[in-house]
């Protein structure tokens, strides 16, 4: 019973985190079409327009969704993170951070026990970094910014997470058996 | 072929745990050689762990079945995927347990057929529909989110001048890329709207740095949720990989569109 709450809670603290920002949104929309309907109306329609150069990439990104849920499960990302020592533990880190899905608190949890066994903090400041390169959402980024330009920034990305891991390994003093050399 | 029984002891004369998630050891078995070896289990730190680490601890052992007295929904479909096969409702001692899966009374009592240790096909019905449920599930929360992001930019388009954003960024390189990086640090999220904010910026006269820094250090750093990673990985931590983070969303912005005008110069 206390169990139910608790889950009728989070699901209403996260429905309200959802829709507190579009609602706002339409809320300032609904206030402009009474006092200056004009103007409300061209916003809209730019909204519209902008929905419709996304739509296929959008698309494509649900595609990519379906593919990388069939073959990629977490149990993947959790066989890959932290594991092994010096460059493979950095390859395999960082491959649990892009293939990684969902929002960064639900992993919380597991990087928190991971640090606890010694997993190294490099390691896991890796797997953060390359949480900015999702395959998923390539369409977008490509329809916008060009394939070359999200090509590089992929690689910099990658290569910077790196750095990142090296400045916590360095900063941050503890030194259990996998961090970076 | 070899079995992982959850239980309360490192040894064959353990009673069989009646969670897989909670038990203090798993005890592998290999029913050719009757060898066994038995692990200590995440659950033993006493502390809240993730369910998925004994699934993952299962596979990494490369056993064919799990033997529990009940094991949970999740972490069945899980290992069902990694083709293991999940036998509940099982109660005695380990010894007493492998006993009765060699002489195949355990499949009979459950009605399971002994069948061989056949791998499920990823491209199983089941899994598709899975996948096509998360996804949904995914999309569906990304949503809101986004079309008040397509809301907010109509109402910039209509209301606020190209010349107002010129005006929040100075033309200075460093500048805006600082600028750049702060504004992604202030905002969180999922990246897709960084993409979409970061488009309509460039449309605007905002430089490719700055949206590069803003695109980088929307998702690296997080000041928003700087507290939950300080809780969960310590200040330090936290505090370090953030800073450097930063910085480093600088960096990317600088090497990257230095990259691109550099290819572009050879190639285009």
């Amino acid at each position: 019973m206390n169990s139910d709450k608790h889950l009728g809670s989070i699901w209403k603290k996260r429905i309200v985190r959802l829709f507190v920002f579009p609602v706002s949104v339409l809320l300032i929309y609904g206030i402009l079409f009474v006092i200056m309907p004009d103007r409300a109306l061209l916003a809209i329609r730019s909204s519209g327009k902008l929905f419709l150069i996304i739509l296929m990439p959008l698309s494509l990104v649900f595609i990519l969704m379906v593919i990388l849920n069939l073959f990629l499960k977490p149990t993947h990302i959790a066989q890959c993170l932290g594991k092994g020592t010096g460059i493979k533990g950095i390859i395999l880190s960082a491959t649990a951070g892009v293939i990684s899905m969902g929002p960064i608190y639900a992993w919380y949890p597991m990087l928190k026990t991971l640090q606890e066994k010694g997993v190294d903090s490099s390691l896991i400041a890796v797997f953060l970094g390359n949480r900015a390169v999702k395959p998923f959402l390539l369409p977008i980024m490509i329809s916008y910014f060009g394939w070359t330009y999200v090509l590089i920034l992929v690689v910099f990305t990658i290569l910077g997470s790196i750095g990142v891991g090296y400045c916590v390994d360095v900063l941050v003093k503890e030194k259990p058996a996998n961090h970076l050399k | 072929m070899k079995i992982a029984i959850p239980a309360d002891k490192p040894d064959l004369e353990a009673k069989v745990g009646t969670r897989l998630g909670t038990s203090q050891y798993l005890v592998v078995v290999d029913l050719k050689t009757m060898a066994f070896e038995a692990v200590t289990s995440p659950a033993a730190s006493g502390q809240s762990i993730s369910g998925i680490e004994v699934v993952v601890l299962a596979i990494s052992k490369k056993v064919n079945a799990v033997l529990t007295g009940y094991c949970s929904p999740t972490a069945e479909k899980y290992l069902s995927a990694s083709g293991i096969k999940v036998l509940t409702g099982v109660s005695g001692t380990v010894s007493e347990v492998v006993e009765q899966y060699k002489n195949g009374d355990l499949l009979k009592d459950m009605g399971v057929e002994h069948k061989s240790e056949s791998r499920r096909t990823k491209f199983d019905r089941p899994a598709l529909f899975h996948a096509l449920k998360t996804s949904f599930n995914q999309f569906v929360n990304l949503l809101p989110i986004l079309v008040g992001v397509f809301l907010l930019i109509g109402l910039f388009n209509a209301f606020v001048s190209k010349g107002f954003i010129s005006s929040l960024f100075s033309g200075n390189r460093v500048l805006d890329t600082l600028l750049g990086a702060c504004f992604g640090t202030l905002f969180a999220g999922n990246p897709i709207n960084s993409y979409i904010i970061g488009g309509e910026l460039l449309e605007y006269g905002v430089s490719l740095l700055a949206v590069t820094a803003f695109i980088i250090a929307w998702v690296t750093v997080g000041l928003v949720q700087l507290p939950a990673e300080i809780s969960a990985l310590g200040f330090r931590f936290a505090l370090v990989r953030n800073a450097a983070s930063f910085l480093m969303s600088i960096a990317i912005a600088f090497t990257t569109v230095g990259a691109l005008n550099f290819i572009k110069g050879l190639f285009f």
